[in-house]
């Protein structure tokens, strides 16, 4: 299964997330992989916590260099060896592959060629034979890595294959018009899958939205945390706004997949969460179960049926 | 003389075997009609070779990267309807002429790679094993993924295979001894999980039969890397139950156990690389070995099959205390 994460602004946690929701899917048994496909900042080995790769490879082995055919052999790092933090596979876990960027490799800078598109399917559908998830982290807005994405599943051939798009998207009112200008705009992701021959109805039951950051202000840490009872309120008033706009928007409940709240670790800091950050009390144990709950849903079947 | 190649490995991507018919049909957009067809010992689609043109280094070991022209074959091989191969493999020959000539020269002897530079047998066959480490060598690698990968595009595959598998390579390298007869060797090794190598010395007229003979070694490299993989994955897994772990191995009884038959196509006058190669690593030893585990596993299960059934109809006593808790049951809770 392909796994598309996108969103239509930067540093709405689209990889931090991506990264922690395929780590919690290979700790639970699946073998998954990682494609950093967001040409221009590369970032998944930081996120990962893989030295050397923090900025993608410099190793020339990466995937911008192959596919463009310049690379003799594509770059695997398997992230539970090389991890800093993570010392090796435990027992029972899935493999989980980080497949990286090349470092200043830079954003495609022409619409795909047959070529390319061809390459890239093959490199899919390759992955496709040994992980149960592929994921692969396209850059923020529409980009030319999201024109070959969905060219090369729009091929006859990867028809067959479960395809699925996660939005990931802040929860404020710009974020919240950004999801949806990217998704159903006039040259939103939908249209664009219909020019590179995907059925606009299907595709459509592929997408579903991921909120970032997200604080819960009918929650008593928010009292605790220091806010008057007029923030409290004022907050809770918003957050009824923006489900409303959201749900009208068609970025509301019924096509959420997933809310991931905001965690003082990943405010500071670009990394997986551990259980042992949680045990020692520095990371939420909500934002793991928020992970948990994520990567469940995208391999779980029913959560796909027709919202 | 010198032949390099490499073999890339994988599971076609259908649920099921596919019938003689299918796979020519699947092989057919890859060569036309000239599909070869075998029968026995297990049915085979082959696609004719293909040539394709170079112009590159060889990745030396004494990193003389000789310079070579000429051409490199392909094929395709669907084994038993089920797994698939690509295949690249070329001659490096020096004739002496140091000039490049016209593309023709070379498109007249198609699997010949001519030494525009001098280079010394041992050294290049060497680095060829080594692996190609800069953007102008020999990437007999992409060739190879290529031709497996042309087979895996075929509209006709449902992309339902019964279990996810890792595609293996063998990169090899073929010594001519010379015309007079010289006991042959064959040395594997086991580079990285999917990685392996192998060289072998044989003489010179018996250098064409060792491609045959490298396919079928990388087929049952595959066979034994997956099945043991599998075996591995299926005991340490927490995901299930004990009844639920051994179906996981199914597809191996159903689709893989048959196909082992190390040698079996092998050119008679090569028997005694298999030979030795049985001595060492011992492929059909290691091979008994994980058969002899799924049986067991399989047994094991159907024992506690026979006793929740007894149980349930009270033909027996209780279990003895103690023991591991009973196979079926819901999935167990997540790890937090
Ligand atoms: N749940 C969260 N709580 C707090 N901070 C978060 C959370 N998720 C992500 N962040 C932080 O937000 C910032 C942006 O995240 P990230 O880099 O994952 O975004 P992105 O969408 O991939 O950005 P880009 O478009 O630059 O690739 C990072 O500093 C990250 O640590
Ligand atoms: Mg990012």
């Amino acid at each position: 299964m392909f796994v598309f994460a996108t969103s239509d602004k930067g540093g709405t946690g689209r990889s931090v997330t991506s990264t922690n929701v395929l780590y919690r899917a290979a700790l639970n048994g699946e073998d998954v992989c990682y494609l950093d496909f967001d040409f221009g900042s590369p970032t998944a080995g930081a996120v990962f916590g893989v030295s050397g790769v923090e900025r993608g490879t410099t190793q020339g082995r990466g995937l911008h260099r192959y596919l463009h055919g310049k690379a003799v052999e594509l770059q695997r790092i398997d992230v539970w060896q090389e991890a800093r933090v993570l010392g090796g596979r435990p027992a029972g876990a899935g493999q989980l592959v980080l497949i990286p960027g090349d470092e200043g490799g830079g954003e495609f800078n022409q619409p795909p060629s047959d070529e390319l598109i061809q390459r890239c399917a093959d490199l899919l559908s390759h992955l496709n034979e040994e992980f149960s998830v592929i994921l692969v982290d396209l850059s923020a807005g529409r980009s030319l890595a999201t024109e070959l994405a969905l060219a090369a599943t729009g091929l006859e051939r990867m028809s067959r294959i479960e395809s699925r798009w996660l939005v990931f998207h802040r929860w404020t009112r710009q974020h919240v018009l950004a999801a949806e200008g990217l998704v159903y705009g006039v040259n939103g992701l939908i249209r664009q899958a219909e020019a590179r021959g995907h059925d606009p109805v299907i595709f459509r039951r592929r997408i579903r939205f991921v909120r970032t950051a997200t604080t819960e202000p009918s929650s008593e840490r928010e009292r605790l945390g220091g806010l008057s009872a007029a923030q409290v309120a004022w907050l809770q008033q918003r957050n009824k706004e923006l489900d409303l706009l959201a749900s009208n928007r068609q970025v509301g409940r019924v096509v959420r997949l997933g809310t991931i709240p905001l965690d003082p670790v990943l405010q500071w800091q670009e990394q997986l969460i551990s259980n042992e950050d949680v045990g020692r009390g520095v990371a939420n144990e909500a934002t793991l179960e928020a992970f948990d709950d994520l990567a469940e849903r995208i391999t779980d079947k029913s959560t796909w049926e027709q919202p | 003389m010198l032949t390099l190649g490499e073999v890339h490995t994988g599971l076609l991507q259908n649920s099921v075997p596919l019938s003689a018919e299918r796979v020519a049909k699947v092989l057919r957009p890859l060569s036309g009609d000239q599909i070869q067809h075998y029968e026995r010992p297990l049915t085979r689609g082959v696609t004719a070779d293909r040539p394709r043109g170079v112009d590159c280094r060889l990745p030396a070991a004494s990193k003389a990267n000789p310079h070579v022209v000429g051409t490199v074959m392909w094929r395709s091989t669907v084994v038993g309807g089920h797994l698939v191969q690509g295949s690249a493999y070329a001659d490096v020959v020096d004739t002496g002429e140091k000039r490049r000539l016209p593309w023709s020269h070379y498109t007249a002897s198609p699997g010949r790679l001519e030494l525009l530079t001098r280079a010394d047998t041992e050294d290049v066959a060497q680095g060829y094993l080594r692996g190609a480490t800069r953007p102008d060598h020999l990437d007999t690698a992409a060739i190879a993924a290529h031709a497996l990968d042309r087979v895996q595009r075929s509209a006709l595959l449902d992309r339902a295979p019964s279990l996810k598998t890792r595609r293996t390579r063998l990169r090899w390298a073929v010594i001519g001894t010379g015309t007079m007869p010289q006991p042959t060797t064959a040395t594997f090794r086991v580079v990285s999980p999917d990685l392996r190598t192998v060289e072998v010395r044989v003489a010179d007229d018996l250098m064409p039969g060792v491609i045959g003979l490298c396919e079928d070694l990388a087929l049952h490299d595959w066979l034994l890397t997956t099945v043991a993989r599998l075996l591995d994955n299926t005991l340490t897994t927490r995901r299930y139950g004990h009844v639920q772990r051994t179906e996981l191995l199914r597809p191996a009884v159903d689709y893989f156990l048959h196909l082992w038959m190390p040698g079996a196509r092998v050119d008679e006058s090569l028997t005694s690389v298999w030979e030795s190669l049985e001595r060492r690593p011992g492929f059909t030893r290691q091979w008994d070995t994980s058969v002899a585990r799924i049986r067991d596993q399989i047994n094991l299960t159907t024992i506690e099959l026979l006793r929740l059934t007894e149980c349930a109809t009270g033909t027996s006593a209780p279990a003895p205390r103690g023991r591991p808790r009973l196979p079926l049951g819901p999935r167990p809770p997540r790890r937090r």
